[in-house]
C-alpha cells in the first residue's frame, strides 16, 4: 500500500507528426530535414506579402490513409482555419491548421500493455502546417524557416491512458502505424514525431477532471515515461501537501518540459490565461471535399498494418501473441524477421532469438539489432543449426556473443573455427558416459519407472555434466531411453 | 497620343504608324510634365518602360508576332508586385522592400507585351477612400487639385484621368477602383471574385479583396479582363475558368431590366439623385426597362464589411513584424520591441485603427458577437443579390453619395466609412461591378454610374458600359491640366 493508491491519473496525447510529402502543406517548396538553413524555402513559407497557400494533395491523401488505419470517420467537408499568436518562428505570425471541422473524427489505437491488449480512443486528427526553428547564437537568434509550412497531422487522443505504460504503448502504436503506412520517418530525435502529454490527477472514484499541465519536449518514449511518472507524484504531493487549498487552484494550467538530469518535470511557462488564437476560418483556402469514391479507395489500398501483422504472426506462424506484438512495433524488425523466415522455417524460435537473445544483448549499448549490421540470414542460420541439432542453444548463446562482437561474421563459420562448439555425436563417447551415470544413480532410475519424469532430466543433466556440456542433447536423450528399458 | 484610348494605340503601334519608342516617350513626358502637382506615381520606371518599348519596335520590325496589350502604358497600384521593384503598400514599413516575385496579373500584362510604366500611390495597405492615409504623398484629383482623387486606388485613377498613361491596374476590397474611377472621371472594373488572380497582390481583406483595370474606356477595360480574368494555380480562391472574348460580346442592352433599389436610394442627396436618374433615362433610351428591387439589407453591409475586412486584414498585417522583411525599428532591442516599435514606427493611423478593430471583433468573448456574426450577415447580403438577380439582370446604384471632397475635409473615421454605401455590398457578395462617369456636379467634378451584374456576369456588365458610354460620349472627358 502507498499513498499514491487513493489516487488515479488521467492522461491525453498529443502527437504531432511530419508527414513525408515531398513538398510542403501549402507551398512548392522542399520537405527535407537536415539541410543548410533557409535552402527549402518559397516566398509562401516566409509569409512574404503576396503569396497565397496552395493545399498539398498528397498531404490530404496521407491524413486520410491514417483515419482510415484508425478506424476513424473521414470528414467529406473539413476546412482550414487561421490560428493567430506572434513567435520569430511563425513566417505569417499565424499557423494554418484545421479548428473547427478537421479531416478525421474519432478512431481507435489498440496497443499492448503489460501483455494485454488494450483499446485507447483518439479523438480526433487535423492537418495544420510546422513552425520553422530557432537557433540561439551569442549575440543574436538565428530562424531557419526550412521547417516552416511542413505538413503535420496532429492526433489527439481522447483523456483515456491513466499510467505511463499505457501512455507509451499507445505512442508506439501510433508510432508503428505511421510507419506502416509510410506517412512520416517518425523520427522522436529528427523531430518529426512530437509528443505532448496532458495530466491531470484525482481521488479514484471522482468523476470530474480536475486541472491538467502539459508535458512538451520528450524527445524519448523513455523520457516520457519517466516525465509522467515523476509529474503524477508531484501533482499527487501538491494536493497533499496543500489539503486546505481549493481543489482548482492546486494545479493550475501550465506547460512543463522533462529534464532528464534532473529526472523530474520543470515548469516551462504557466497558463494563467489561456492563449486566444482568434480561429476564424482561412479565407485564402477553400474547404477539402472529399468522396465515398477518394475515400474507399484509400481504405482499400492500405498496406497491412501492425495489428493485421500481429494477427498474421500468431495465427499462421503460431507465435506468442506478446511476442507478436513486440516483434510487429517496429516495421523494420518485422521485414527483418519476416525474410529470415524464408530460409529458416522455426518461427517460434527465430521470434525468440531476435526479440529477446540479441536484443537483450543490445540493450544499454546505444545499439540496436537493426543498427548492428548483423544479417538476418545469419540469425536464420543459427537457429536452423540449433533446430537441426548441430549446436545446442547453450552454445548458440555464444555464437550469438561471438557474432554481436562481429558483427558480420556467419555463425557457420564461428562453429567451423570452434570444434568444441560442435556437441560431440559419437555414440560411443556419449554411451560410455551414460553407461557410468546409470551405473551411478540406480535410484533415480526406479523414481523414473514409478513414474517420477524428474529422474529422467537428472540423469540427462548428469550426463551433460560429465560431458561438460558438449554431449547432444539429443543423443544423450536417446541413449538414455534406450539404456533404461 | 493621350487623346487615344489603349486600343487605338496599339491598333497604330502594330499598324507601324508609331513606334512604341515615341508612345513611351510621350507619356513619360506628361508624367514629368503633370505629375509634380498631382502626385499620382511613387515610382516612375523610366529605364525599364523605354527598354521594353525598344525591344517591341524590334519584335515588331523583325514581324514576329506581339501580344494583345503590345505598346500601351499601363501603371500598376504599388501593393501590387512587379518583380525586383519595390512594393511600398504607400507605407514606411515596406519602403525597402522589393518584391520578390512577380504578381500573376503583372506576369500576365507583360506576356501580352505591355508597357509597365510605373508604381502608383495609394491610401496605405489599401485601407482607405481618398488616398489621404499614404504614408508617403498626397495625390491629387486631376479635375479639381484640392480635392482627393478618391481612394484606394487614387494615384491609379488620377494617373488615367490626366493621361499619363493609357491603363491602370488598381484594387478594390470595398470600392478602392471604382469610387476613384468615379471621383476621377474614367472607367473602372471590379471583377467577380476569384476572376483575376490575387497572387502577387499584398493582402488586405482576402474574401473581398480583386485587382481592377482603371480606363478611359469600357473596351479598354475589357480588354484588360480578356489578358487578366483567367485562373491561377497559385491562387486557390481563383476561378476554375478560362478566360473570356469580352471584347466580341459587347452587344446591345435592348430589353435588359435594370434593378434599382429605390427605398435604399431614398437618402440620396439631391444633386447626385438627379444625375442618377438621368443615366436611368439613358439606359431607358438604350431600351432597358427599370424594375424596383429590395436590397435594404444592405443598411448593414457597412458593419459588416468593418468587421470582416479588418478582422482578415488584423492577421493578414501579422506578418508585418520587422522579422523578416520592411523596416525594422533601429530603437529595438529585444523582440517585443522588435514587433512593437517596427509596427509603432512603420503603420500609420487609420492601419492600427484597422488592425486594432480586427483583432477584436475576433477575441474570445466577442468573436461570436462581432465576426461570426458579421459572417451570417453576410450570407444573407449574398442570397439577397441572388433574389434581385430573379428579376432583373443588373443593377444600377451610383457609385459614391457626392462627388471628390477637399482633402483634408474628412477627419472622422467613421464618416470616411459610411461614403462607402453602395460599392461595399458588392465586395461582400463577390459580385463584378464598373463605374462609368454620368454627369459632372455643379462644381465641374465627375460622378460615376455604377452598374453590378450576378457572379461570372463579367462580360453583360462590360457590354452595359459600353453601350452607356456609346451614348453619352460627353462624359468621357479629359480634365484641364
Amino acid at each position: 500500500m502507498s499513498i499514491y493508491d487513493d489516487w488515479e491519473t488521467v492522461i491525453g496525447l498529443e502527437i504531432h507528426t511530419e508527414l513525408n510529402t515531398k513538398s510542403k502543406l501549402f507551398s512548392s517548396a522542399p520537405n527535407r530535414f537536415g539541410d543548410e538553413p533557409n535552402t527549402n524555402i518559397s516566398e509562401v513559407c516566409t509569409g512574404q506579402p503576396g503569396a497565397l497557400p496552395v493545399l498539398n494533395k498528397e498531404a490530404v491523401k496521407k491524413a486520410v490513409q491514417f483515419g482510415c488505419a484508425i478506424d476513424a470517420t473521414i470528414a467529406k467537408f473539413s476546412k482550414f482555419d487561421r490560428k493567430s499568436y506572434f513567435y520569430p518562428d511563425s513566417p505569417r505570425n499565424f499557423q494554418i491548421t484545421q479548428f473547427e471541422q478537421p479531416i478525421v473524427l474519432g478512431g481507435t489505437i489498440i496497443a499492448e500493455v503489460n501483455g494485454k491488449e488494450q483499446s485507447f480512443a483518439v479523438n480526433r486528427v487535423h492537418l495544420e502546417d510546422d513552425a520553422g526553428m530557432l537557433k540561439h547564437f551569442k549575440a543574436f537568434a538565428g530562424v531557419d524557416y526550412n521547417r516552416a509550412g511542413v505538413p503535420l497531422i496532429e492526433i489527439v487522443s481522447e483523456p483515456c491512458m491513466h499510467t505511463a505504460e499505457e501512455a507509451i504503448a499507445y505512442a508506439l502504436a501510433v508510432k508503428a502505424i505511421l510507419q506502416y503506412l509510410d506517412v512520416s520517418d517518425c523520427n522522436m530525435e529528427e523531430g518529426s514525431l512530437r509528443v505532448d502529454a496532458n495530466i491531470s490527477v484525482r481521488l479514484k472514484g471522482e468523476t470530474g477532471l480536475r486541472n491538467k499541465i502539459e508535458i512538451k519536449n520528450m524527445n524519448s518514449f523513455t523520457n516520457m515515461g519517466m516525465a509522467i511518472q515523476s509529474e503524477i507524484k508531484r501533482q499527487i504531493h501538491e494536493y497533499m501537501n496543500h489539503p486546505n487549498k481549493p481543489i482548482n487552484e492546486v494545479i493550475k494550467q501550465a506547460t512543463y518540459r522533462f529534464d532528464p538530469e534532473l529526472g523530474q518535470t520543470v515548469l516551462m511557462r504557466s497558463k494563467e490565461q489561456a492563449d486566444d488564437y482568434r480561429y476564424f476560418p482561412e479565407p485564402d483556402l477553400v474547404p477539402i471535399i472529399l468522396t465515398d469514391a477518394y475515400i474507399n479507395e484509400i481504405r482499400s489500398q492500405l498496406p497491412e498494418l501492425p495489428l493485421q501483422r500481429e494477427r498474421r504472426y500468431v495465427n499462421d506462424l503460431g507465435l506468442p501473441p506478446h511476442n507478436a506484438f513486440v516483434l510487429t512495433l517496429d516495421k523494420k524488425l518485422a521485414d527483418y524477421f519476416e525474410e529470415a523466415l524464408k530460409v529458416c522455417p522455426h518461427a517460434r524460435n527465430l521470434c525468440n532469438w531476435i526479440i529477446v537473445e540479441f536484443a537483450g544483448r543490445f540493450k544499454d549499448t546505444g545499439k540496436s539489432l537493426l543498427t548492428s549490421n548483423i544479417p538476418n540470414l545469419h540469425i536464420a542460420k543459427l537457429v536452423n543449426m540449433i533446430e537441426k541439432g548441430t549446436i545446442t542453444g547453450k552454445i548458440g548463446k555464444t555464437v550469438a556473443d561471438e557474432m554481436v562482437a562481429n558483427p558480420t561474421k556467419d555463425p557457420e563459420e564461428i562453429v567451423k573455427e570452434n570444434p568444441d562448439f560442435t556437441p560431440v555425436s559419437d555414440l560411443a563417447e556419449i554411451g560410455a558416459l551414460v553407461d557410468k551415470v546409470l551405473a551411478e544413480n540406480p535410484q533415480s532410475i526406479i523414481d523414473f519407472k514409478a513414474g517420477r519424469d524428474k529422474a529422467f532430466g537428472f540423469l540427462v543433466g548428469q550426463v551433460m555434466k560429465l560431458s561438460r556440456g558438449k554431449a547432444s542433447p539429443k543423443i544423450v536423450n536417446d541413449l538414455i531411453n534406450k539404456k533404461i528399458q | 497620343m493621350h487623346n487615344f484610348s489603349a486600343i487605338e494605340i496599339r491598333d497604330k503601334f502594330l499598324k507601324g504608324e508609331i513606334s512604341a519608342v515615341s508612345i513611351v516617350e510621350s507619356f513619360l513626358n506628361r508624367i514629368a510634365t503633370y505629375d509634380k502637382e498631382i502626385g499620382s506615381f511613387l515610382e516612375v520606371f523610366n529605364e525599364r518602360a523605354l527598354k521594353k518599348a525598344k525591344e517591341l519596335d524590334a519584335k515588331l520590325g523583325k514581324g514576329e508576332k506581339l501580344g494583345k496589350l503590345a505598346g500601351i502604358t499601363i501603371a500598376i497600384k504599388d501593393n501590387i508586385h512587379v518583380k525586383g521593384e519595390i512594393t511600398t503598400c504607400a507605407s514606411k514599413f515596406l519602403t525597402n522592400y522589393k518584391a520578390p516575385f512577380d504578381s500573376t496579373a503583372v506576369k500576365l500584362l507583360e506576356l501580352e507585351d505591355a508597357i509597365i510604366i510605373g508604381k502608383t500611390n495609394l491610401d496605405e495597405f489599401a485601407m482607405g477612400s481618398s488616398t489621404e492615409n499614404s504614408a508617403l504623398q498626397v495625390t491629387k484629383n486631376p479635375w479639381d487639385l484640392k480635392c482627393v482623387p478618391g481612394g484606394s486606388s487614387g494615384g491609379s485613377a488620377a494617373a488615367v484621368a490626366a493621361r499619363l498613361c493609357s491603363i491602370s491596374l488598381g484594387s478594390d476590397t470595398g470600392g478602392s477602383v471604382r469610387q476613384p474611377a468615379a471621383f476621377c472621371g474614367i472607367v473602372g472594373f471590379k471583377p467577380t471574385y476569384g476572376r483575376i488572380s490575387r497572387y502577387g497582390l499584398v493582402a488586405y481583406g482576402s474574401s473581398l479583396d480583386q485587382i481592377g483595370p482603371l480606363a478611359t474606356n469600357a473596351r479598354d477595360a475589357a480588354l484588360v479582363m480578356e489578358v487578366l480574368g483567367t485562373h491561377c494555380d497559385k491562387d486557390s480562391t481563383s476561378l476554375p475558368l478560362g478566360s473570356d472574348d469580352y471584347l466580341n460580346q459587347m452587344n446591345s442592352i435592348k430589353g435588359l431590366r435594370i434593378g434599382v433599389p429605390q427605398d435604399f436610394l431614398k437618402n440620396l442627396s439631391e444633386e447626385p439623385k438627379k444625375i442618377f436618374y438621368e443615366a436611368l433615362e439613358t439606359l431607358k433610351s438604350l431600351g432597358c426597362t427599370i424594375v424596383d428591387i429590395d436590397l435594404n439589407i444592405l443598411k448593414y453591409s457597412i458593419a459588416t464589411y468593418y468587421i470582416l475586412a479588418t478582422a482578415e486584414a488584423s492577421t493578414n498585417l501579422a506578418r508585418f513584424d520587422g522579422v523578416r522583411y520592411g523596416v525594422r525599428s533601429a530603437k529595438a532591442k529585444t523582440l517585443n520591441e522588435v514587433y512593437d516599435l517596427s509596427k509603432e514606427e512603420g503603420y500609420g493611423k487609420e492601419v492600427k485603427r484597422r488592425i486594432l478593430l480586427g483583432t477584436y471583433v475576433l477575441s474570445s468573448g466577442y468573436a461570436h458577437a462581432y465576426y461570426k456574426k458579421a459572417q451570417k450577415v453576410r450570407t444573407l447580403i449574398v442570397e439577397c443579390y441572388k433574389k434581385a438577380f430573379e428579376m432583373c439582370d443588373l443593377i444600377a446604384t451610383p457609385v459614391s453619395p457626392f462627388a471628390a471632397f477637399e482633402i483634408g475635409s474628412i477627419k472622422d473615421p467613421i464618416q470616411m466609412y459610411l461614403e462607402d454605401i453602395y460599392t461595399i455590398p458588392i465586395n461582400l457578395a463577390g459580385l463584378p461591378a464598373i463605374s462609368i462617369p454620368d454627369g459632372f456636379s455643379k462644381s465641374g467634378k465627375p460622378m460615376g454610374l455604377q452598374l453590378i451584374g450576378p457572379q461570372k456576369g463579367d462580360v453583360r456588365v462590360l457590354a452595359a458600359a459600353y453601350a452607356f458610354e456609346q451614348a453619352k460620349p460627353e462624359f468621357t472627358a479629359i480634365p484641364k491640366l
